[in-house]
């Protein structure tokens, strides 16, 4: 070997060995020194989580979530993003027999959107709260949908957009059913629904019916057909506005029927 | 799993898991030295070597690694490569280590070298590792050339392909061969701006492609949109 | 004797900020720290606490790291260990600073400890410890020059989630994720090209 490489050697090895071995040392005290404990059960339980921190189990993350569920104070199957194979594996390591939640998927309770007038042209920030704050919403029904796409923006999975009708369409194959777009919502006109689940009146709108038949070609106008032919009487009105109730109802979609103003849905 | 081959881990690299388009690591030297086909080639070559020689050891002692410190043993591994390809570059191509400045010894953070060391060759056999590197090297010499060639085409108006080679006795990249459009160059190309430009319309293009691809995947499966 | 580099009259360090701040932005010039970039500019909470994360982690590097390079390295001539020496010092300083903020401050750890593992890898704080020396500034020049360097950083960060976030809210669906990253990238890049003159356009 060259000389001069062999006279460099020892400087090289020396300095490099010297400020290596001083870092690791320092490392090592300091690890000894900040040490904080965790639990290693809370992050081996984190690892299976999904991480997205979608706030569905009401958490303000994965790892808050996940050290509640280790402590037991809450079910692993708060979580409603893991799957049926995600909750097998949870269920192995903290030793319980979890079954998954039935799906649960986003209804949109509104029919209006391009259906609905609007009471101006609004050229603002496209959001539907900024588009509240003017003088109520552009939409000529104050409870439907505005269709600026809140909901879509509250999404993690990207199971949620808005379609050309105006309003929101769910992509249920990326919905994890954690209801990130029912809190975003503004006017709450989106709610959680099982898959074969309830009947529902798709509109949201306490206005009087002659006002909602001239704004909205859908709209629930208070007409109280349906609560006369429902066979279990689960049917109230409610300010114009009819409210099925879930538990009464045997989904037999005599409502759906009679309905004049196609209002009610079953999913 | 599908099994695994040399040649399907070659392929691997270069389309599935390219590492700008579809792995979006490795930012800073494509965009910075892309300016000419050149820089891209010589760049390129600098990476193969260090990926090589990186995923190649990184494998061989994989199975002594304590997990605790991998991260600072792969840097250490990744540095000695890189500090060896900087002094050769120094030494044999001085006009391509001078463009290149800083970006070969930042091949050390370089995140698909430090990302394939801790994904790859530290789970997988030496062979497969070395396959891995050498597609993902290929694919990362394709980015690296598509990029440089758009930039120095609309930036120069013309595309000076050059090669490593020996020519009386000094190695070097010489040129091979040369395109030019007529066209008044536009100079903005060869600034960043024109670096995010291009790369944000390949980008862009490729998204393109990808959704129309998956739309019509899914729709064939009979998924409801 | 030990050679360091000459005295620095206290004028030139303006134009040494101003060239890390504008004329050679580590991001938007020297492309350097872009990884981070793209990834953490979708919004102004992650961009806040990654700028003053990296701000604080390359002023310490430089200061760290030059007595390194000029009482260790060069007298022994063993210029070429540079890159792995500074890695090594990077990445224990980050660390150390890492073990302190979980143990004292869990609110800062979570706001920024997050980041300090992936600021170690970053491109732009051994960019800055590697320009420190291939420029041969005096200590305080480097110092102030990293400084400067983590404020370049932080005001394009800033700048481009702030962008960003409109793009996203305007619902302009095609610009999303790194393409828009990118274009927004490449309007600031263009702003301070121009000018600041660097390039005739």
């Amino acid at each position: 070997m060259i000389p001069e490489t062999m006279q460099l050697l020892p400087p090289a090895v020396i300095v490099l060995g010297g400020i290596g071995f001083a870092m690791g040392a320092m490392l090592v005290w300091a690890a000894k020194q900040f040490y904080v404990e965790t639990n290693p059960l809370v992050d081996a339980l984190l690892e299976l989580m999904p991480g997205a921190n979608c706030g569905a189990c009401g958490f303000a993350g994965c790892a808050e979530c996940a050290e509640h569920i280790v402590a037991g104070d809450v079910a692993p199957d708060v979580c409603t993003s893991c799957d049926a194979e995600t909750f097998e594996m949870i269920g192995e390591l903290l030793g319980m027999e979890i079954a998954a939640k039935e799906p649960q998927y986003p209804v949109v309770l509104c029919q209006g959107g391009v259906n609905c007038k609007d009471r101006y042209d609004y050229i603002g920030a496209q959001t539907c709260k900024a588009a509240i704050l003017l003088a109520g919403t552009k939409k000529a029904c104050a409870y439907g949908c505005i269709g600026l796409g809140d909901c879509v923006r509250a999404c993690q999975f990207d199971a949620i957009e808005i379609a050309e009708n105006g309003l929101p369409k769910i992509k249920k194959y990326n919905c994890k059913g954690c209801g990130s777009c029912v809190q975003a919502c503004p006017q709450q006109v989106l709610t959680l629904a099982k898959e074969h689940g309830p009947v529902y009146v798709v509109c949201s709108s306490h206005d009087k019916g002659k006002y909602v038949k001239e704004v909205c070609e859908f709209g629930c106008i208070g007409c109280g057909i349906c609560k006369k032919n429902c066979p279990e009487g689960a049917i109230k009105l409610d300010k114009a506005l009819a409210v099925i109730d879930q538990e009464r109802c045997t989904r037999c979609g005599t409502c759906v029927e009679v309905c004049p103003r196609n209002a009610i849905v079953k999913l | 799993m599908a099994e695994k081959s040399f040649v399907r881990e070659v392929v691997r690299g270069i389309i599935k898991d390219n590492p700008v388009f579809v792995l979006v690591l490795g930012l800073c030297p494509t965009l910075a030295v892309t300016t000419s086909f050149a820089n891209g080639l010589g760049m390129s070559f600098a990476f193969a070597f260090v990926l090589l020689g990186s995923n190649f050891f990184v494998s061989l002692i994989r199975k002594i690694i304590p997990s605790g410190v991998r991260i600072p043993i792969f840097l250490l591994i990744i540095c000695t490569f890189v500090t060896m390809v900087d002094m050769l570059l120094e030494a044999y191509l001085p006009p391509m280590y001078e463009a290149l400045g800083i970006f070969v010894p930042l091949i050390v953070v370089n995140c698909i070298v430090i990302g394939r060391a801790e994904a790859y060759a530290n789970r997988n056999s030496v062979i497969f590792s070395i396959a891995d590197a050498i597609g993902i090297s290929i694919g990362y010499l394709l980015v690296l050339l598509l990029i440089g060639s758009i930039r120095e085409l609309f930036g120069t108006g013309k595309i000076q392909f050059v090669m490593l080679m020996v020519k009386g006795g000094v190695p070097g990249f010489y040129p091979i061969g040369e395109v030019s459009i007529p066209i008044a160059p536009a100079t903005v190309m060869i600034t960043p701006a024109g670096a995010f430009f291009t790369i944000a319309t390949l980008m862009l293009l490729i998204k393109i492609i990808g959704d129309r691809k998956r739309m019509m995947q899914l729709k064939k499966e009979g998924v409801e949109l | 004797m030990i050679e360091t580099p000459g005295y620095l009259p206290t004028e030139a360090l303006f134009p040494i900020v101003v060239d890390a701040m504008f004329t050679k932005n580590f991001l938007l010039v020297m492309f350097l720290g872009l990884c981070s970039y793209v990834g953490l500019t979708t919004s102004s909470e992650t961009s806040k606490g990654m700028s003053m994360a990296v701000t604080f982690v390359m002023t310490m590097s430089a200061i760290l790291t030059w007595p390194i390079f000029y009482y260790l390295l060069k007298p022994n001539k063993l210029m070429f260990l540079q890159t792995i020496c500074f890695i090594l010092v990077i990445a224990s300083f980050v660390q150390l600073v890492e073990f302190i903020i979980h143990r004292y401050s869990p609110a800062l750890y979570r706001s920024l400890g997050i980041y300090l593992p992936l600021i170690s890898t970053n491109c732009a704080v051994l960019g800055v410890v590697l320009l420190n020396v291939k420029e041969d500034f005096t200590y305080g020049a480097s110092i102030v020059y990293a400084f400067g360097a983590g404020l370049g950083y932080s005001w394009v960060m800033l700048a481009t989630a702030a962008i960003r976030e409109k793009l996203i809210m305007r619902g302009v669906d095609r610009f999303s994720g790194f393409i828009g990253a990118f274009f927004a990238a490449m309007m600031m890049a263009l702003i301070v090209v121009s000018y600041f003159g660097v390039v005739k356009l």
